[in-house]
């Protein structure tokens, strides 16, 4: 008994040792190759992924640069569009009816989206959390389905087609933006300045002004300029409540053209002339909203290192 | 208690604290204190109409048609104004199948470059190209609509419907005529479009991993590949479900693109080569020749079963995503 316990426990001779030793280090090298070149043959596939998902954007945005440039000049730019099969014209409309239904909405979704997102930003509670879930919700909310509210609410009582319920519609989208990305920037602002500025006697008014919207000013700039360039390239909403008009047009109790929808109507049309414009005003729509997300990245960049 | 130095030389109403409790008082009977806080609930109150308003018009403008039609509106495979017949059930099919070909070919590219960019590339590749892609997130869908029209549908027309089709098991799918706008094509067109989604937000859920984890799992000797399977991806889990959640409803519910794309027929499809029709896409193609009333009242139905499909897929979404949270908190 005890001597084979002992011959148990009595050390392998060195040999043995050295070749277990060798066997654990060419196993451990075998394995680290595999899965070196496992984890490789994974990366090459995800830069491939890279590949895939930008290809199709890349050719997208060099095509539409591409057909819109034969499209563009300044009489493109400053003419109402002709009669079909009359050579020329341009798309002024379009842009004034564009500024005209998005300039409202703006005018409509800012101020309340930054009341809400305030009220957010300060109180918490029940009402709190139904208003935010309501603007998660809406959020989900098809364009479209926003369009047809604003047409049954705005266009059927009145039995025609408004830049101003093509407004409403926009507006109502634009809501949960600017709420949620306001009141992410609100809330960044830190508690302390918030009680520091009470502390120091300020009613709440002027704490709001001073404090919290200077604070998170980048961030509210942020946040608005993106609403603001979604609401541009909404195409359903703005065709079921202004309709789109060929004339020249200001007023917007009536209906109005827009940069989508002539894209939309040029764009679905067999003849080349027809779609040439819709090319020029899908380049003009692509540089208006690029150049607005860029500005507001910048902007925003810009008075972040100055608060800091 | 003994008065204070300034309150023996100073007369009482000029000490400070009567100073304070003055201008206090002042400040309170000025009107803006009042004013904020109508503005605060004014804007909330004003928010909460509108959501309200929206689901009730919506169920208002529609009761005429599902009074008509019953709830076989909402599976029924006709849609024939002229007979006064309305079925949303074909729309229905399509929207959820184009909704599919979307999600199965976005989310694996979309996390596969997430990954590549939270965690594979060098700073120097990732930051820019994280740029781009939170850019073309912003390209309208009308643009997305046109190049898919005009550019992509003679593409699919000439090679790729007829390259599908001689795919031995996947003919089932493919079969019919190689048209360009099809089921497939607007499936495509959606996956595009919703690519950035996925990739912003997965990115973002990645990135959020704790750096701690990633340096745990390479500590124990996992290669690249490893650490991002065994550390990064079971942490951001959550906030890949979420991106595709999000994705699914923006694929769902949009309009104008696959309007351009799927050819608008109102039969029942019978293969991912036929033209089709969503929810969306026949709100906009029947919205403009319906007569107001009945046909009105359907159309409005269908924008109110579109709205309904979207809120619970999102509202699934959140359900998944709080369980989670509160599984892993426990």
């Amino acid at each position: 008994m005890s001597s084979s316990l002992g011959h148990a426990l009595a050390l392998p001779a060195p040999d043995i040792a050295a070749a277990r030793r060798e066997l654990v280090r060419q196993t451990a090298r075998r394995s680290l190759t595999r899965r070196r070149a496992a984890s490789r043959a994974i990366v090459v596939v995800c830069g491939l992924a890279v590949a895939v998902s930008l290809a199709p954007l890349a050719a997208l945005a060099t095509y539409t640069i591409a057909r819109g440039m034969h499209a563009l000049s300044v009489s493109f730019l400053t003419h109402a569009p002709t009669p079909p099969g009359i050579p020329g014209g341009g798309i002024s409309n379009a842009i004034v009816g564009s500024a005209i239904v998005v300039g409202l909405a703006t005018a409509m979704a800012v101020p309340t989206g930054m009341a809400v997102a305030l009220f957010l930003a300060e109180r918490r509670g029940p009402v709190a959390d139904a208003i935010r879930f309501a603007a998660d919700v809406l959020t989900g909310v098809p364009s479209i389905a926003i369009g047809i509210f604003a047409y049954a609410v705005l266009v059927e009582p009145f039995n025609h087609y408004s830049g101003l319920a093509g407004s409403f519609a926009l507006a109502v989208l634009m809501l949960p933006i600017i709420i949620r990305s306001n009141e992410a920037a609100m809330g960044a602002v830190p508690r302390d300045l918030w009680e520091a500025g009470l502390a120091l006697g300020a009613r709440r008014a002027r704490v709001v002004r001073s404090v919290v919207l200077r604070g998170s000013l980048p961030g509210l700039v942020t946040g608005n300029l993106l609403a603001i360039a979604r609401a541009v390239g909404e195409t359903a909403p703005v065709l079921v409540t202004i309709f789109g008009s060929t004339l020249f047009t200001a007023s917007p109790l009536g209906p109005l053209a827009a940069m989508p929808l002539t894209i939309y109507t040029d764009g679905t049309q067999p003849y080349p002339t027809a779609q040439q414009i819709a090319w020029g005003t899908a380049l003009v729509l692509l540089a208006f909203v690029l150049v607005l997300s860029i500005v507001a990245r910048v902007v925003a960049g810009r008075l972040n290192r100055r608060t800091r | 208690m003994a008065p204070t130095l300034l309150e023996e030389v100073l007369p009482p109403q000029l000490t400070p604290v009567a100073g304070v409790r003055a201008a206090l008082e002042r400040r309170r009977a000025r009107p803006g204190g009042r004013a904020y806080a109508v503005l605060r609930w004014g804007g909330a109150a004003l928010f909460a109409a509108v959501v309200v308003g929206l689901v009730i018009s919506l169920a208002d403008g529609s009761s005429q048609a599902f009074a008509h039609s019953g709830l076989g509106l909402l599976w029924s495979g006709t849609w024939d104004p002229a007979h006064l017949r309305y079925g949303a059930g074909v729309f229905v099919l399509g929207t959820l199948v184009t909704t599919l070909v979307a999600i199965v070919l976005a989310v694996p590219i979309g996390v596969g470059t997430a990954a590549f960019l939270s965690e594979f590339a060098p700073r120097w590749i990732a930051a820019p190209l994280s740029v781009l892609v939170d850019l073309i997130a912003a390209v309208p869908s009308i643009v997305v609509g046109l190049w898919g029209l005009l550019v992509l549908s003679p593409v699919f027309a000439r090679h790729v419907e007829p390259f599908f089709k001689k795919i031995p098991v996947l003919e089932w799918f493919f079969h019919g005529p190689a048209l360009g706008p099809s089921m497939l094509l607007a499936g495509v067109v959606l996956a595009v479009m919703i690519l950035p989604t996925v990739v912003a937000l997965s990115r973002t859920a990645l990135s959020a991993v704790p750096v701690a984890d990633r340096e745990a799992a390479r500590a124990l000797g996992g290669t690249k590949w490893q650490v991002v399977r065994s550390a990064v991806i079971p942490g951001g889990r959550t906030g890949i479900e979420a991106a595709v959640t999000l994705a699914m409803g923006r694929a769902l519910g949009e309009t104008i693109a696959v309007a351009m794309v799927i050819g608008n027929l109102y039969t029942a499809p019978h293969s991912l080569l036929a033209p089709g029709a969503t929810l969306g896409s026949a709100i906009i193609n029947t919205f403009a020749e319906a007569t107001p009333g009945l046909d009105r009242s359907a159309v409005i139905a269908l924008a109110l079963v579109l709205l309904v499909i979207t809120a619970l897929v999102n509202a699934g979404g959140q359900l998944l995503l709080r369980s989670r949270m509160r599984a892993r908190t426990a």
